[in-house]
């Protein structure tokens, strides 16, 4: 092992023995043995990590009631995105499945609805239907008194 | 935070005091001052209200993910206001803080504070990868996920991180 390999695993796992790769713990603690430069760094990373170990954040008083009496808005999505969100989830491989059914149904429904309000110009072919109190005149005309029963 | 996604505030509530230690505390030692801290944090908060229905459970862990848009939010913070390196100091902060109040080792002080400076003074890569990684106990993976950057990147950064610590505090010590 070298000086470099040393500093390399010192820089990425600290000066603790446990925190280092297994396959290399006894290689590198027989490399600190034999070499004073790898114990002085090993010694320096160590006032280092004893430092950063007794660095505190400080508290923060009343950002707990900030945070949760802060104004939460609506959800900024409006109708158009919630329907497009509910109808292409972004999980669940079951509602996935089934949602491209119900959102392909969906022109099919508002042409249902369409065609029952509005007829676009395109009248009934029914002739006896259109001409319903014709008919009835007709029949109320007709001579019954010399059917024979 | 299924019902978060639905809009229970008492949800929200739940998981605003479980997570909002460890999102101040990243916050903090990304920007080096209590003010800005408490604006991002609330400002995290607010995302993870509005945005619930983005997070995707099988990507990523909820704290990775609040981690990440505190990491967004502190990095846009810095770039805005135009300083990679914090100037305003944790000394101010540090003095009022019991830990430091309580030292009666005056060298354990000196130390503290050169750590503080030493870590103001890292660019904000390192900075983040070595608060993630050695405060906020992410794995080297998540970490990587959280800023954004490749697993080698990270331990670069952090090799880099430390190697900058030992030198300015053996140096000065």
């Amino acid at each position: 092992m070298t000086l470099d390999e040393f500093t390399r695993i010192i820089d990425l796992h600290g000066s603790e023995p446990a925190h280092w790769p297994k396959s290399l713990r006894g290689e590198c603690e027989s490399f600190v043995a034999n070499n004073v430069e790898a114990r002085m760094l090993l010694n320096q990373q160590w006032q280092v990590d004893e430092s950063m170990a007794k660095l505190e954040v400080p508290s923060f008083p009343g950002l707990e009631t900030r945070v949760l009496n802060q104004l939460l808005p609506e959800r900024n999505q409006n109708f158009f995105e919630e329907v497009l969100s509910w109808l292409i989830p972004d999980e669940y491989f079951g509602k996935q499945f089934w949602r491209p059914a119900i959102a392909a149904c969906i022109p099919l429904v508002f042409g249902i609805v369409l065609g029952n309000y509005f007829s676009f110009g395109i009248g009934i072919e029914d002739d006896g239907f259109q001409y319903w109190d014709d008919e009835l005149a007709m029949l109320s005309l007709t001579d019954y008194t010399e059917t024979n029963f | 935070m299924q019902a978060v996604c639905v809009g229970s505030r008492s949800a929200y509530q739940r998981l605003v005091k479980r997570y909002l230690k460890s999102i101040s505390h990243y916050a903090y030692r990304l920007l080096g001052n209590q003010k800005d801290t408490e604006d991002i944090t609330q400002e995290v908060f607010l995302r993870l209200w509005t945005n619930a229905q983005k997070w995707n459970t099988e990507k990523s862990k909820l704290t990775t993910w609040l981690h990440r848009i505190t990491h967004n939010l502190c990095i846009d913070y810095l770039r805005k206001h135009g300083r990679m390196q914090t100037q305003d100091s944790f000394d101010d902060e540090a003095a009022d803080s019991p830990s430091t109040s309580e030292e009666s080792n005056e060298e354990t002080n000196d130390k503290t504070k050169l750590l503080r400076e030493a870590l103001s003074a890292l660019p904000e890569n390192q900075r983040s990868a070595l608060s993630l990684c050695h405060y906020q106990g992410f794995s080297n993976k998540e970490a990587a996920a959280i800023m954004n950057i490749s697993v080698k990147a990270l331990e670069s950064a952090i090799a880099r991180a430390k190697r900058s610590l030992r030198e300015k505090l053996t140096t000065n010590i």
